[in-house]
């Protein structure tokens, strides 16, 4: 079973992505704040990230910074609050993340861009 | 305050002053109290007595009599001098069965005075603190008034204890229970309300929880048709009936599908809408609309704005012109928002002045229903308020509606000054080649910043018109600097040579200046 | 005579000081409701704000970031990269190296890509010369502007900085400070915001950023400073930005924006002539000189000011260094009262003349020499013997009490509006510290309050009279010429 780690400090979403994906059998973690981000990184060694990019304690960009640094096989998705602001999606594509996904989003989209990245 | 320590001195002197006459006035005013209040001192330092008798002839015992030592003098006969006033009472009792003419003299050291120099003489011992009365001791039963007039005076001492502790503590006291009163409703006002909100926390991270997991599974169980038909009764099977009825609780409930709305796309968006619905949170939030509180009202109108409550529009129009700020702001949006055929109508007639931050907001919105809904932007050009007015010319250019632009050529002449600089800003930015003559007769205003706007849109809509007139306002003006760079910029940007000749050799180490800041290419393209 | 006039001045010395008291219990109480109202209305109006908005709207207004810096060269560039990272759409950022003797401006120039360019602007605010204007060919840093000059101070560097700056509001800011990414936004907010009135400046918090944990421009991690007088400084900001300044921004009657981040409306800076070199407290004189010159241009104006927290700097822990630090403070106060003292109690000038520069002049001004002689009061009372004493030492308790409630409270307010400091131990600690404030750290900072005083009678030079005898006008500042040959 494929782990995907949810990084998200609304717990409302970060629910319903979890509820999704689990449909789809994967084991999901979710962790809401910045600080937690990073270490479930280092300790969990998921096989996809899911994060927002503005958050309590460190921006997603900085959760990107370390994730590409410590696992730089690991995808990463860009679930943005900031919603298509230039600056934000350039420089989270300049660091590699595979895709990036702006709020307002739809689950079922989500679901099946996961699928897509896992395969 | 100067005047007024100094008149409490002058006070406070006046007040030991008369202390110390009355002290003096202890001192009997008529001659026979005044020969008894001399008994009783017996001795005052400088003042004597002698008896001195009227008549012709004296009884022998009194004449042998050492005590007296009688004289003979031309009237009758005149003791020794004597200075022992106790003895008065026992020696008059020794004329006493002769009926003799009998009087008594004063002396201050040898000088005859009537008894009034005396008591004057006493007085003015006693003033001058240089002898002190000795009082008569008397039974308290006696009349008090006459006790206290007689009671010795300490000036300071005294006056401190009875006045100034009394005041002291009145304001302690004062000071004290007002800051205990005031400090115990402060901390149980601040305990009260710390409780009041922790509870409130605490139960909304309990609903929260009890929320979270059956909206999930609401949303993603049910179709939409399906949640449409479902009734009241159903949703108990998620949420537990005696919970709905809970005011925190529907709260905590809208607050949640309206942050999940905000993030949400497609499908599930609709969901949400019927669920709100269904559960009448729409009526609870068009309910707060009537809240006298301005931070229920503008809750309310976020909700309303969120949900598409259409049904509440005519309640929402009653405060988009609101004394608050907020509701105001808030109302204005819901109605650019959710109105069929967005009527700029309701904007137009707004009385307060648009703050940048409304205009923002505004725009945002506009800018989203302008793609859907078509948008009568010109009726803010006959608005009243100039502040609308200004924000419609500024609409024309974020919405690119260069359809607009013949709408602005035929008001720009009349218009006041900002809406014309803004104009120009908005021929600008949307390239507006045909209106250069208003351009050109703008760049001779007088008024500093229409000239610069002018200026700054003749960068690129300029012609050879703006280049003469361009030249010769520099040649022959004195003009600010930042008017200055802009007309020189433009004039670069339209013709190198004038420019060459503008600055080349000019008098002026300005111009110079100004050349080799738009020659250097590093600042060329900032 | 003389026993009468030493108990006679006893007396009036008796009057002044319980009248005093309750003078500060009042007014104390007053700014803490006046202070929990404002707050109760700020977290409400925020519920309702989009700052995300701000960031890239065509509406929100330019901001030019001034920071001076004077041998920074350790961390020069990190702090240039922190403030060209800030989220914000239409900004420039504006480092003005002040004659640095070490490597400042080499540092820049080498991480920065700079080339000097012809950059021409007019020097409205006459300054110290300026060698070179600096600006970056990468179009990464096309936000970056350096000047170069110099060596004036801090308020000379900033004028120069004000006659270089391209935007509508100006954010004055310490080098070395941490901003959070949104400081921007929030701190423009209140421009954006008023209709009627024009906004002149907006003043937001500092916090202290000794012990916490620092990543990348926010504090992740809070944690109160280990000395005393660092966890006396915590209690202190919270005392002054929380309750105070937000208490004065209730009724329009802000005197002091720091110096260390405060925004200001270009236009109007330039218009009262920029900062006061000459004076130590150049921040406060600034803003009392643009307010004054709104009253006296009878224009309706506003000071707002923002409770977020949103910049953070290093306070110094050591004594000497706080000592020079508070003496600093209370010169510049002295001097601003001084300049401006045709304001006071004048209602020609409105709250500024008649409630703030008052209780300037009595509550931060005098506070240090009337404590002193409350105490000596207290205790000649005792040596005499006299028994109103008992009330004197009453009135003492009391004030304790007044310090103990309003530390109290703004540690309190802390922790309701933002509650930083999770941790239940540091709770605990600056507890400690607010109930033993009062006899440990206090006296020292009175003290050297009192040395302000002495330092400032003593204090000679051209400017000296020139303080002494006042601004007769807001605009007067303009008429004098900055580069004197003091100095």
């Amino acid at each position: 079973m494929k782990k995907i780690l949810i990084i998200e400090d609304d717990l409302l979403i970060s629910s319903l992505v979890q509820f999704r994906l689990k449909k789809d059998g994967y084991d999901t973690h979710l962790v809401q704040d910045g600080n937690e981000g990073v270490k479930a990184i280092d300790t969990l060694n998921p096989d996809l990230i899911i994060t927002d990019v503005m958050m309590p304690f460190r921006s997603g960009i900085e959760i990107i910074h370390h994730a590409k640094k410590h696992q730089p096989d690991t995808p990463i998705i860009v679930l943005s609050s900031l919603g298509e602001e230039e600056q934000v999606v350039l420089e989270a594509f300049n660091l590699g993340v595979s895709d990036f996904i702006p709020k307002p989003f739809n689950p079922n989209e989500l679901a099946i861009r996961v699928k897509r990245i896992l395969q | 305050m100067r005047t007024f320590l100094l008149l409490t001195f002058l006070s406070l002197l006046t007040i030991s002053w008369t202390r110390l006459e009355a002290q003096e006035s202890i001192i009997p005013q008529d001659s026979t109290d005044f020969g008894d209040f001399l008994v009783l001192q017996d001795q005052v330092p400088g003042l004597s007595f002698r008896w001195q008798i009227k008549d012709k002839s004296l009884p022998e015992s009194l004449l042998l009599d050492s005590l007296f030592l009688f004289a003979k003098t031309d009237s009758g006969y005149i003791s020794q001098p004597m200075e022992h006033f106790a003895q008065l009472h026992e020696m008059s009792s020794r004329f006493g069965l002769d009926s003799l003419n009998v009087g008594l003299s004063y002396r201050v050291y040898s000088e005859e005075v009537s008894w009034q120099g005396a008591r004057e003489y006493l007085a003015n011992l006693v003033r001058n603190g240089d002898y002190q009365p000795i009082y008569e001791v008397k039974d308290v039963s006696e009349d008090l008034v006459v006790l206290a007039k007689k009671t010795p005076y300490s000036p300071f001492l005294k006056f401190k204890i009875l006045f100034i502790s009394d005041y002291k503590l009145f304001i302690v006291t004062a000071v004290i229970i007002f800051f205990f009163v005031v400090s115990i409703v402060m901390i149980i006002f601040m305990i009260i309300l710390k409780v009041k909100k922790s509870k409130r926390e605490q139960h909304k991270k309990e609903y929260e929880n009890l929320i979270i997991d059956p909206l999930t599974s609401l949303l993603f169980e049910k179709e939409l048709d399906e949640i449409s038909v479902m009734k009241a009764s159903d949703f108990h099977a998620y949420f537990p009936a005696e919970l709905l009825q809970k005011v925190l609780f529907k709260e905590v409930l809208i607050q949640k599908i309206i942050g999940l709305n905000k993030k949400m796309k497609g499908e599930f968006k609709g969901k949400l809408k019927t669920i709100y619905q269904k559960l009448d949170l729409d009526k609870m939030s068009i309910q707060s609309l009537k809240s006298g509180k301005w931070y229920k009202i503008t809750q309310g109108l976020v909700e309303i704005n969120e949900m598409d409550l259409v049904e509440a529009l005519t309640e929402v129009k009653g405060h988009a012109n609101s004394d608050n700020f907020h509701v105001r702001s808030q109302a204005v949006a819901t109605l650019l928002n959710l109105s069929e055929k967005v009527d700029l109508n309701f904007l137009k007639d707004q009385t307060f002045p648009l703050s940048e931050w409304q205009q923002m907001n505004y725009l945002r919105i506009i800018k989203f229903v302008s793609n859907v809904k078509p948008l009568k932007l010109e009726v803010l050009f006959e608005s009243s308020n100039q502040s609308i007015r200004v924000f419609g010319i500024k609409l024309v250019r974020m919405l690119g509606r260069l359809d607009l632009l013949v709408n602005l050529a035929n008001i720009s002449e009349e218009v006041g000054l900002e809406e014309q600089i803004e104009i120009l800003e908005t021929y600008e930015t949307l390239g507006a080649h045909m209106e250069v003559g208003f351009i050109n007769r703008c760049l001779s205003s007088e008024n500093e910043e229409l000239a610069f706007a002018a200026a700054k849109a003749a960068f690129s809509l300029g012609d050879e018109n703006s280049v003469k007139l361009i030249y010769s306002r520099l040649a022959k003006d004195q003009l600010s600097f930042k008017l200055k760079k802009q007309l020189l910029k433009t004039l670069h940007a339209l013709d190198i040579s004038k420019f060459d000749q503008a600055t080349i050799g000019a008098s002026d180490p300005i111009s110079g200046q100004i050349r080799a800041h738009i020659l250097d290419p590093l600042l060329s393209h900032v | 005579m003389y026993s009468f006039l030493f108990y006679f001045l006893l007396e009036v010395f008796g009057l002044m000081f319980l009248i005093l008291s309750f003078a500060v219990i009042s007014i104390y109480i007053l700014l803490m409701i006046l202070s929990a109202l404002e707050m109760r209305d700020y977290l409400r109006k925020n519920r309702f704000a989009d700052y995300g908005d701000i960031i890239t709207s065509p509406i929100a207004p330019g901001v030019s970031i001034l920071a001076p810096a004077f041998n920074e060269g350790m961390t020069i560039v990190q702090n240039a990269q922190s403030l060209l990272s800030l989220h914000y759409g239409k900004f420039e950022v504006i480092i003005i190296n002040d004659g640095s003797k070490d490597d400042t401006l080499e540092k820049l120039i080498e991480s920065f890509e700079l080339e000097k360019t012809n950059f021409a602007y007019f020097p409205e605010i006459e300054t110290k010369p300026v060698r070179g204007i600096y600006r970056s060919k990468n179009m990464s840093f096309r936000r970056l502007v350096v000047i170069d000059k110099e060596n004036g101070g801090k308020a000379d560097a900033l004028n120069t900085g004000i006659n270089v700056a391209n935007m509508e509001i100006l954010a004055c800011i310490d080098v070395d400070c941490i901003l959070s990414s949104d400081s921007i936004s929030r701190m423009v907010r209140p421009f954006m915001e008023e209709t009627n009135r024009s906004v002149i400046a907006v003043g937001g918090v500092i916090g202290i950023a000794n012990n916490c944990d620092v990543q990348d421009g926010t504090v992740t991690q809070y944690r109160v400073p280990e000395t005393m007088l660092g966890k006396y400084q915590v209690i202190e900001y919270f005392r002054a930005f929380l309750m105070g300044r937000m208490a004065w921004s209730r009724i329009n009657g802000l005197m002091l924006i720091s110096g260390a981040f405060g925004f200001f409306k270009t236009d109007l800076v330039r218009k009262v002539g920029g900062y006061f070199p000459k004076t130590v407290g150049e921040d406060m004189e600034l803003v009392v000189r643009m307010r004054r010159y709104m009253e006296e241009a009878k224009i309706p104006y506003k000071l707002g000011f923002v409770p977020d927290p949103l910049c953070w700097t290093e306070v110094p822990e050591n004594a000497a260094i706080l000592s020079r630090q508070r003496n600093r403070w209370m010169r510049g106060t002295i001097e601003t009262l001084q300049l401006h003292q045709a304001m006071r109690l004048n209602p020609k000038y409105g709250i500024l003349g008649m409630i703030s520069y008052p209780f300037w002049a009595i509550f931060e001004k005098s506070a240090p020499i009337l404590e002193t002689a409350g105490l000596l009061y207290t205790l000649i009372l005792l040596v005499t013997g006299d028994f109103s004493a008992i009330y004197f030492f009453a009135l003492l308790a009391l004030m304790y009490l007044l310090s103990l409630l309003v530390s109290a409270f703004s540690v309190l307010y802390e922790q309701v509006a933002f509650n930083n400091y999770k941790d239940k131990k540091d709770l605990r600690k600056l507890i400690w510290m607010i109930i033993i404030e009062p006899f440990t750290v206090h006296p020292k900072i009175v003290w050297w309050g009192l040395k302000g005083h002495i330092d400032f009678i003593k204090g000679k030079g051209g400017w000296g009279s020139m303080i002494r005898t006042g601004f007769k006008k807001a605009e007067d500042k303009k008429n004098i010429q900055t580069q004197a040959t003091t100095s």
